[in-house]
């Protein structure tokens, strides 16, 4: 392939990780250019942590993917705060809102997804610009005008906020909630959720997951009102809250903050308008590629085989497959499995591929709402197809594996996998058997340690205790226990060979 | 009474040994620091070799036809024997140039054969081609710390500062059995209230002794030691001063870091993300507090394919939170052979010349070859690397690669059980012209060789061993040896004097120890790993010596030896440590429909290495070879504890009874590397900084 000129709309992780393969690759080194047009201002960062931004457990600098010096020190020409407004496929060129037009040989979409604004009246002001008490939470400018509000409230001002509203009991929701709920240093804010399903997290979750998950939420102090629907912003119905959320039930929510998380979609606008196919996404084959061989689209704007994902795992895969490919690599994508994981502190759920969809396989589940915990595993010609782990993340490690890897299990293994994990060697010192080796180090059983008066006769004869020494407190009890007096015959030093006294005498 | 050191591993325990009458007795030796008396079992029972029954005391040579066929081993005298190798020899390499000719060492080898080996290659033989054993041992570590620190060697404090730390990590390595006397500094560490972590896909007996253990699937160290310095830098635990004043690079490591959150760590590791967020919690509030974090890795974590990246990545940790060059905290390596460390400093590597130097650095080969008396120009250059010299051997040239040697003389190494991918190395051993082997026992590698060579074993000789500590200590004469024998000094120098190569006249060769290792001091003068101060009576007096340990300053004032690396400023030109990326590829053979599990190999505690010698001990238990596997994974496969299982890989297949332990992941199975076939099954893919072989993880199957 001849050097080509690169361009990337979208400065997002799908983006980072194409241009971090292609500069890795060679891409610049082989003569061509790499240009990225990110219409967020600043380094890229990671998406994924922003909820762990606002909570605080995350710094927000520990997010960026990449710092500008970077992109220079690779030759990637990096324009950040700028937005891409049309494609002309026919000049191949791309324009800015500044009118300014940039060519390419080869143009990359990855413009991610744009949250969808829930139908809410009052969420926005005449001016287009969203009411003050609400928030957007997708991006990084976001989360600070989040956590900035916190803060404000705090420091006098204005109402403190005490009390949050999210809409949207999905991943993202939950996640701001717990946030909210339990940021570090900071006074907790007491959060409701506001779910129009009949139960949080339902694209992943069936009810009896969802009502653990729920029971988990109210212990931390987080209500959540499933089957609601946010319809309009009022006034407060008490005096020391800001506003007040109108439910579609009739119920009014008081609160400080609205935090809106529910739902995005794939941003395709470009692709549209520039004449690709675009159904949910901008439709893409297994090379992700569009209709027109210059274009290619990747990420969370990009429909592979009928699928939109909104995963990070996806968007890397297609990211590196596509690298792969404009380095010259025979390369396709073939779709990849999916884990969804709530990051939350003290929300224990992690959802393999589609548990609510068995889609003929078998479902091996374990419900315990006592214990909180419900584990659903779908099983399809012995292997792990999908799997909803709640409240209990004991053996996620394992089965995420077994998921990914496709791994045939035995007949019983999936309600093995669902089982407490059994530890032996719960047994003391006394109980072991006279020929059970206590000291590894000198090879020692607990007879011929048994058959010894004192700890000093056992290192002199034995040479017990004397390599790394762990054994010392069962020894010690073997003879505290059971002094030779009281040991039986099979304790005799002639059944249980005593190394000589000088041990390796030859 | 001897004072002298167990023959096993790195921490070559002080012991004295005492002669009354025949017999031959290990008693303690409690003032020497590293151990204080204690030793295990193998330790214990070192002189169990003594007198035994398979003990070789006289050269053997084998015919062959004139088509080639190979007859038996026959008895031979050393001058026919030596006389045979040293003009099959030169034959060689007038007919096919000195590259003809592979030489093989060891990381048991004191450090005078180590470098008496190294100068036979370069000088009397020519040849580039030499490398050994600890290729498959401490390139890694070595790699990691010479790039990262500037300078290898493996702990650079006294073990005994581990006490002091306020955590220990422990990634990848089970010392309660591989070094049992190491593993009371972790009972007292625990004591004063310090944390142990244990990273290792099992649950070892050192596992058994921590706070926290974390058993990420075999082949993902790296992205395990990624996440953790991901949940440093979020904490903003970073020592931001530290890292200003005494390192470079971190920004780009930084960036790369902020990738490897916790659950993705959990996808790629197979643990809870809430379990390296236990480890990072650990590590973040020990250095709040101001307190000490130390990481030491070994063989679990560095014998992979990415094992020198997995190395970088942890000592990126370690710098993060301020700690090298503070005791008791900071990054080491934990050695493996008993002269792991100095068999990788006095040229028998195919890089290396002594002490520590570049074969590449015209500096360095002019000094070297004034010690030895040689023109610079005569010395060789690089040659091929361990695995990649093996797989070589008996090669004709092609359009890309050169021939491969055809003959090799081997020192100290049981090539045929240690060897990645064995069953192809054995077949590459059995296409040479000549393969010479020095030996105590006949080993599986001496069963194949042409010419087996009887040598000493450690009682019946001197020489000093750099233990792990990078402290160097002196191995003494306890008993005669049995007649017919000759040292591994003797084998070099009655080589090197028949082989007589040109613009070699003025080289002199001794078989005393102690001259060599004057020779070898003079040679390692101003290198790294500089030995030029250090003498025998030093040893003695000192209860062994730290290098870097110049030469006596002109006034006569001696060096006191280095005990402590790091405190001022770390081995690169500049002073300081370098941060450097590292980017998580995985294991090279991932599972398959096939191959569905993962397969990892160690030591178990009765036994060392290859067993050519703790076989033979009677007192240690010869189990042979086991599977472990979880119980989830037995009721898969249907068998149960002690039935046999076969285990099969791309590459070989082994047959062993079952061990069913809940210590183990359900997705791995482990088998014990000291018997024939466990290294069938490992498999060749190498580093490619380092050249370590993978042998901590490959795919396989295990049916009943």
């Amino acid at each position: 392939m001849s050097p080509e000129h690169l361009v990337v709309v979208g400065n997002g992780m799908a983006a980072v990780r194409l241009v971090e393969a292609l500069v890795a690759g060679g891409w610049l080194r082989r003569g061509g250019a790499l240009t990225v047009l990110g219409e967020e201002q600043g380094a890229p960062y990671n998406r994924i942590l922003l909820s762990a931004v606002l909570e605080g457990t995350h710094e927000e600098r520990a997010t960026t993917l990449r710092d500008e010096r970077w992109y220079a020190d690779a030759g990637v020409a990096l324009r950040t705060g700028v937005r891409v407004v049309a494609v002309d496929r026919e000049a191949r060129e791309v324009e800015l809102a500044s009118r300014e037009r940039v060519a390419y040989d080869r143009l990359v979409l990855a413009t991610g997804s744009i949250p969808t604004l829930p139908p809410v009246r009052g969420l926005v002001r005449p001016d287009g610009s969203l009411h003050p008490r609400v928030h957007a939470f997708r991006s990084m400018t976001d989360c600070r005008g989040l956590t900035d509000a916190l803060a404000d409230a705090q420091e006098g001002g204005r109402t403190p906020v005490r009390r949050a509203v999210v809409v949207g009991g999905g991943l993202l929701g939950l996640q701001v909630a717990r946030a909210l709920g339990a940021r570090r240093g900071q006074h907790a804010v007491v959060t409701e959720v506001v779910e129009g399903a009949d139960h949080v997290l339902h694209r992943q979750l069936d009810r009896p997951g969802a009502q653990v998950l729920t029971r988990d939420l109210a212990r931390l102090g987080t209500t959540v009102y499933t089957g609601a629907r946010a319809t309009r912003l009022v006034a407060s119905p008490a005096p020391d809250h800001a506003v007040g959320v109108r439910l579609d039930n009739g119920h009014v929510l008081a609160t400080d903050l609205v935090v809106l998380t529910a739902g995005g979609r794939p941003s395709t606008a470009l692709a549209r308008a520039a004449g690709l196919e675009v159904r949910r996404g901008v439709v893409v084959d297994d090379t992700l590629t569009t209709a027109d061989p210059r274009v290619h689209a990747i990420g969370d704007c990009a429909q592979h085989a009928g699928r939109v994902s909104g995963f990070v795992g996806p968007a890397w895969d297609q990211a590196t497959t596509l690298a792969a490919r404009l380095l010259g690599e025979e390369r396709a994508y073939a779709g990849v499995r999916e884990v969804a994981r709530l990051r939350a502190t003290g929300l224990d759920v992690a959802v393999l591929g589609d548990p609510t969809d068995p889609q003929g396989g078998d479902v091996v589940e374990m419900t315990n709402p006592i214990a909180r915990s419900h584990r659903r595993l779908v099983v399809r010609e012995g292997r792990i197809v999908a799997a909803a782990l709640v409240g209990d993340l004991s053996r996620v490690g394992l089965v995420t594996q077994l998921f990914d890897r496709g791994t045939v299990l035995g007949p019983h293994e999936a309600g093995d996998l669902l089982l407490p994990e059994t530890r032996s060697g719960a047994s003391g010192p006394a109980d072991l058997p006279d020929d059970a080796e206590v000291c590894a180090c000198a090879g020692v059983s607990a007879g011929a340690l048994r058959a010894c008066s004192s700890l000093e006769q056992a290192r002199a004869t034995t040479r017990a205790t004397t390599g790394c020494g762990g054994c010392a407190p069962a020894v010690r009890a073997l003879l505290a226990t059971d002094p030779p007096a009281a040991a039986g015959p099979a304790a005799a030093p002639t059944d249980h060979p005593v190394p000589a006294p000088t041990g390796g005498t030859r | 009474m001897t004072t002298t050191h167990c023959p096993y591993c790195s921490l070559q325990c002080g012991m004295r040994l005492t002669r009354e009458g025949r017999a031959l007795t290990v008693e303690p030796w409690a003032e020497f620091p590293t151990n204080a008396g204690a030793m295990c079992r193998k330790g214990w029972t070192s002189t169990g070799l003594r007198g035994h029954r398979e003990r070789l005391t006289t050269p053997l040579v084998r015919d062959r036809g004139e088509d080639g066929s190979r007859g038996e081993l026959r008895p031979a005298t050393w001058d026919e024997a030596l006389d045979l190798v040293a003009g099959r020899l030169v034959d060689l390499r007038a007919e096919h140039g000195p590259d003809a000719v592979a030489v093989f060492g060891a990381g048991g080898l004191t450090n005078e054969k180590a470098y008496a080996l190294g100068k036979l290659a370069r000088v009397a033989l020519g040849t580039s081609q030499i490398d050994y054993n600890g290729r498959w041992c401490m390139s890694s570590a070595a790699s990691a710390g010479l790039r990262a620190l500037g300078l290898d060697r493996g702990l650079p404090f006294p073990l005994a500062d581990v006490e002091q730390a306020d955590v220990l990590v422990l990634a990848g390595s089970n010392l309660a059995e591989t070094a049992p006397p190491a593993a009371r500094h972790l009972d007292r560490l625990r004591e004063r209230g310090g944390r142990v972590v244990v990273v290792d896909p099992r649950r070892t007996p050192t596992a058994d002794r921590a706070d926290l253990h974390l058993a990420p699937v075999p082949g993902t160290d790296l992205a395990l030691a990624l996440g953790v310095l991901h949940l440093v830098m979020a904490a903003g635990a970073v020592d931001e001063a530290y890292v200003a004043e005494r390192t470079t690079g971190f920004d780009a490591v930084r960036d790369e870091v902020a990738a490897w959150w916790p659950e993705r760590v959990e996808r790629v590791c197979g643990i809870a993300a809430d379990e390296v967020r236990a480890l990072a919690d650990l590590l973040i509030a020990t250095q709040r507090a101001g307190g000490r974090v130390l990481v030491l890795t070994a063989r679990g974590v560095e014998q992979h394919s990415q094992g020198s990246d997995t190395v970088l990545a942890w000592i990126n940790v370690a710098l993060a939170l301020g700690m090298p060059g503070r005791t008791g905290a900071g990054y080491g390596c934990l050695t493996g052979q008993g002269n792991g460390q100095g068999g990788r400093e006095h040229g028998q590597k195919a890089d290396q010349l002594p002490g520590y130097r570049s074969i590449e650095d015209p500096g360095a080969r002019a000094h070297v070859a004034a010690v030895w008396g040689v023109d610079p120009d005569l010395l060789p250059g690089k040659g091929r690397s361990a695995y990649e010299l093996l797989d070589a051997l008996g090669r004709p040239a092609t359009p890309t690669a050169p021939a491969g040697p055809r003959a090799m003389l081997v020192l100290g190494s049981n090539i045929v059980v240690s060897a990645p991918n064995a069953l192809h190395v054995t077949e590459r051993l059995r296409s040479l012209d000549l393969l010479v082997v020095a030996d105590l026992v006949l080993s599986e590698t001496a069963a194949l060789a042409d010419v087996v060579l009887p040598v000493t074993q450690w009682a019946e000789e001197t020489g000093t061993m750099t233990n792990l500590e990078g402290r160097v200590v002196l191995r003494q004469r306890a008993i005669t040896p049995p007649s017919g024998v000759r040292t591994d000094l003797e084998v070099i120098t009655g080589l090197a004097e028949r082989l007589k190569a040109p613009g070699t006249e003025a080289v002199t060769w001794s078989s005393d120890p102690e001259e060599v290792f004057a020779e070898l001091g003079r040679a390692s003068a101003g290198g790294v790993a500089d030995y030029a101060g250090i003498t025998y009576d030093r040893i003695r007096a000192e209860h062994g010596v730290f290098w870097p340990c110049p030469a006596p300053a002109a006034d006569g004032t001696a060096h006191p030896g280095t005990p402590r690396l790091f405190a001022e400023r770390f081995g690169h030109p500049d002073g300081r440590a370098r941060f450097l990326v590292t980017s998580y590829r995985g294991a090279a053979e991932q599972p398959c429909e096939a191959y569905p599990l993962h397969l990892t190999t160690g030591r178990v505690l009765g036994q060392y290495q290859s067993g050519a010698q703790t076989r033979r001990i009677r007192e240690l238990a010869d189990t042979g070879p086991f599977v472990e596997l979880h119980p989830l994974l037995a009721r898969r496969l249907g068998t149960a504890d002690g039935e046999v299982l076969t285990v099969r890989t791309r590459r070989g297949e082994l047959r062993a009874p079952a061990r069913v332990v809940d210590g183990i992941r359900p997705d791995t199975v482990f088998v014990p590397f000291h018997w024939v076939g466990a290294n069938r099954l490992t498999n060749d893919a190498l580093d490619p900084a380092s050249r370590m072989p993978e042998f901590k993880v490959c795919a396989a199957a295990v049916s009943a």
